[in-house]
């Protein structure tokens, strides 16, 4: 639900995504970088104390970088800092007065991975070139370059002392190698996906790997002797000899959804997950509604196809794995998808007509506390009356631009702080809808209604009636208006609609509809026959044809 | 324009010495057996927009014509071709001047068209009769994917490889359009702020590198010069005369791609064969005549007359070197041949 006015902005300098974090262990310093090309670096103990109203903790800023910057890294003390971009060379920064020190060129692709030693004077980076690079800092050159990947290099890790390198990316690898002799390397595993990162197990004798798949696994890591190249050069090397076949831990994760296809109700999604799996969700209601398993995900698509159009709403991205539902981003966008409450399910009545954005965002907020809940009897007014979501969907409130302003789970807004949040952060717009249940507006939907070619009853009508109606009417209620006002009326001053009394014909039935010659289903709604049958959003144009008189 | 055509008519009287002395230039020894050296009467555009190469498209009935010929030179007026031409496209209806490039893009696909359109008849011939009347036709029919020879001699492949910076795999996306591959030649275009790539299997917004390579080489590397480019000052298109060398031979060098497979003939070398030269000063109006190569001589086709003309004077049409606007005589499509299919 991105919102104009930025109120209380998160990490304010940003303005593109974050890549990557540097942390100076002694200094309690954090560097970041990533998409805007600029380096920050923040105090961790505001950090730590950062709430979402106090939170301006950039000390500083590093700009110079050309590029998006991929890789950081720094030293404990906090007196290196080191860059790497898609500009292929490294930039290295002394964090402490903000001054470039020097550039090194020899990479030949972004510069992904980068790990420094304890006192700053080497650093090692991975490459998209497939390369891993051993720098002098003080000598202002490349070292050695290590050539045991075959594709890109995402991930390093340096040992203590900084004796060996561990490394791995998109040729799923993790490879151990001695810095000072590259020739001594080992495969430490094969994992299933690409890698992104590597982290030492608290006594440093495994490494845990996390890739592109959900998995986590921990697997352990070759003596360091055992790499000498006495030792070593008995087994020689090849792709089979891999040091661990089994992680000594694994932690399972979640499929992720990666297709989806929003129904024609603008209501229900169904998906399609890393395991196969396919499933329904209701956007309104933000649940899933069933599992299908494992079954043909196009055929249950086209299974569900419906004639009927709604307006757009919503959009979907699937980037946490998770259906991530973005409403539309004001009051145009996000309410326009007027249905009728019956056909919805909602209720039994016939003419009640519901509003999808407007219904969600009152069961999103119906924990809120907020003042204004109250109608015109004094009483308190909560959600929808039609049902509610669950408590721990997450809620998240962003610029248009993307950047998060404030998120929470929807039971939370309960609580006081949350509320006093939700206050600063939410757009008038949503507060009169959610919470003052103010009903947003109609969609006009302007057509033009003339005599069919073969209704030759009134030839004199030949100027065209522009007319315009909520877009969701159905062409029933356009029978009944050219039964009353046209044909049979008969009051060109239109000072009273008769319905004629001697026949107990409806409307229906006396008067049907075309739009491009197809005789349209009374119950179709405006929207949906200009959308399906007229397909253009210019000169909508009906006609009918009495039947009886 | 009228005027071309009472000036190619005047052109065809006075023919007689020019042919001799054409024949004379070559020398009848040299002459090439079965060769005819015919320039086409200019009635419009049109006809000066085809002369050129015709040595590649073998418009049938112009071709039986200059065949049937007992002559060696001369000169011929393409009236059934401009007939057919007319009827086909409204938009050549007239005598008003056109562009070659376009033309030459609606020939060869509305060609490659009628090649299409006449074999599906013939399958669906040949499936009536073998299967009887109670074929249906359905839509499934065998498609005819098998190139014809408009795809055999100008078919290259382009592709379009889009590289996420995140999960770094190459989306590859195709087009034909080997013009288009001159633009981009080798430029990396980087996708990022607010139009980053959305990469399928990042299922996200994330930068990317995006490039265009050739992926195959056609037998005959057609290349158009943008000579053409609107200006704002002037509020309306200008020539753009700069010099643009074209060389003799030429290789390709983008051909080299993301991914490990490279282009399937990277290394294709292609000699030039012919150029149309656009002569005037600007881009609505001029004059078109060619250069061809045949049999190792360069003939240059001006309206009904043909010239033989030294290699060298090639040169005379890569453009103008100073930036002064004044009519210029120069290259504006350009034809290559690969070595490799020549012999």
């Amino acid at each position: 639900m991105p919102q104009k006015d930025s109120v209380c902005p998160l990490y304010e300098p940003t303005k593109d995504y974050v890549r990557t974090l540097a942390y100076a262990k002694d200094k309690e310093q954090v560097a970041s970088a990533g998409l805007d090309r600029a380096i920050f670096l923040w105090d961790v103990n505001t950090l730590t104390a950062l709430t979402a109203s106090n939170n301006t903790v950039t000390t500083s800023s590093l700009v110079g970088n050309k590029e998006s910057i991929y890789s950081l890294a720094m030293n404990p003390a906090g007196s290196v800092l080191v860059s790497g971009s898609t500009e292929k060379v490294l930039r290295v920064w002394d964090p402490r007065n903000c001054s470039r020190l020097m550039k090194l060129k020899g990479h030949s692709d972004n510069v992904k991975a980068l790990v420094i030693s304890q006192d700053g004077s080497q650093c090692v980076s991975g490459s998209s070139d497939g390369t891993i690079k051993l720098w002098s800092l003080s000598q202002q050159r490349c070292v050695s370059t290590i050539r045991v990947h075959s594709e890109a290099v995402w991930a390093l890790l340096a040992t203590e002392n900084f004796t060996h390198i561990i490394s791995g990316g998109r040729d799923k690898l993790v490879i151990i190698t001695e810095l000072r002799n590259p020739d001594n390397f080992m495969i430490v595993c094969e994992e299933t996906a690409p890698i992104l990162r590597l982290c030492f197990t608290a006594d440093q004798q495994g490494v845990w790997v996390s890739t592109s798949k959900s998995d986590i696994r921990c697997w352990k890591l070759p003596p360091r002797n055992s790499l000498s190249s006495d030792t070593y050069n008995q087994n020689n090397y090849n792709t089979n000899n891999v040091y661990q076949t089994q992680p000594t831990c694994h932690i399972p994760g979640g499929p992720a959804i990666k297709h989806y296809t929003v129904l024609n109700d603008k209501r229900h999604i169904l998906t399609k997950d890393t395991v196969k799996n396919v499933a329904l969700y209701d956007v309104l209601k933000a649940c899933k509604v069933e599992d299908l398993g494992e079954v043909d995900y196009e055929e249950e698509v086209k299974k569900r196809f419906k004639m009927v159009f709604v307006p757009n709403w919503f959009n979907v991205d699937l980037k946490t794995g998770m259906l991530t539902i973005h409403l539309g981003q004001d009051e145009t966008d996000c309410l326009s998808a007027w249905v009728s409450a019956k056909e919805a399910g909602l209720t039994t009545e016939n003419d009640q007509k519901v509003n999808f954005g407007a219904l969600l965002l009152q069961a999103l907020l119906e924990h809120w506390n907020h003042p204004n809940r109250v109608n015109e009897a004094g009483m308190k007014v909560i959600g929808n009356n039609f049902f509610s979501v669950p408590v721990h969907t997450p809620l998240i409130f962003s610029e248009v631009g993307g950047r998060t302003l404030y998120r929470l789970q929807v039971g939370d807004a309960s609580g006081e702080n949350e509320g006093n949040l939700l206050v600063e952060t939410v757009p008038s717009w949503v507060v009169e809808v959610a919470i003052e249940m103010s009903a947003p507006n109609l969609n006009k939907l302007p057509f033009y209604l003339l005599p069919h070619s073969s209704c030759q009853s009134k030839q004199d009508r030949q100027k065209k009636d522009r007319l315009v109606a909520n877009d969701f009417i159905q062409c029933r209620k356009v029978a009944e208006h050219v039964v009353e006002k046209i044909v049979g009326g008969g009051d060109a001053n239109g000072a009273g609609a008769k319905p004629a009394e001697d026949t107990t014909d409806s409307p229906e039935e006396r008067v049907e509809l075309l739009c491009c010659d197809q005789v349209l289903d009374p119950n179709m709604d405006l929207r949906t026959v200009r959308h399906f049958i007229w397909k253009s959003n210019v000169e909508f144009t009906l006609h009918y044809r009495v039947l009886k008189l | 324009m009228s005027i071309c055509q009472d000036l190619g008519l005047n052109f065809q009287q006075r023919m007689g010495a020019n042919i001799s002395q054409l024949e004379r230039d070559i020398g009848s020894e040299q002459f090439p057996p079965n060769e005819h050296y015919f320039g086409l009467v200019n009635f419009g555009k049109h006809a000066i927009a085809i002369q050129f190469y015709r040595p590649y498209i073998f418009v049938d009935h112009l071709e039986k014509n200059i065949a049937t010929q007992k002559k060696k030179v001369g000169s011929i007026a393409p009236k059934k071709f401009i007939a057919r031409l007319r009827k086909e496209k409204e938009e050549f209806d007239n005598y008003m001047q056109q562009d070659a490039h376009e033309f030459l893009n609606f020939l060869i696909n509305h060609i490659n068209e009628i090649i299409l359109a006449e074999r599906n008849q013939s399958t669906l011939k040949v499936q009536k009769n073998t299967s009887g009347e109670n074929v249906t036709c359905n839509g499934t029919l065998p498609q005819n994917t098998e190139p014809t020879w408009v795809h055999e001699i100008f078919q290259g492949t382009l592709t379009s490889e889009t590289r996420c910076l995140n999960c770094e795999t190459v989306d590859v996306g195709q087009n034909t359009s080997i013009t288009h591959c001159l633009k981009c030649f080798s430029d990396t275009e980087t996708l990022n702020n607010d139009n980053k790539f959305k990469c399928d299997h990042c299922s996200s917004y994330q930068e990317a590198q995006k490039r265009m390579r050739v992926k195959k080489l056609p037998l005959i590397l057609a290349l158009h010069l943008k000579r053409f480019k609107y200006m704002e000052q002037y509020n309306r298109h200008i020539k753009v005369s700069h010099r643009v060398v074209f060389p003799l031979e030429l290789r390709l060098f983008n051909t080299k791609c993301f991914q490990s497979d490279d282009a399937v003939n990277p290394d294709r070398l292609y000699d030039l064969v012919a150029v149309v030269v656009h002569c005037g000063s600007g881009p609505n109006r001029g004059h078109y005549i060619s250069i061809v190569k045949s049999h190792g001589f360069w003939l240059l086709f001006d309206d009904d007359m043909v010239d033989k003309i030294d290699a060298s004077a090639i040169e005379d049409f890569y453009g103008l070197t100073s930036d002064i606007q004044k009519s210029s005589e120069t290259g504006y499509i350009l034809f290559y041949q690969s070595r490799d299919a020549s012999c």
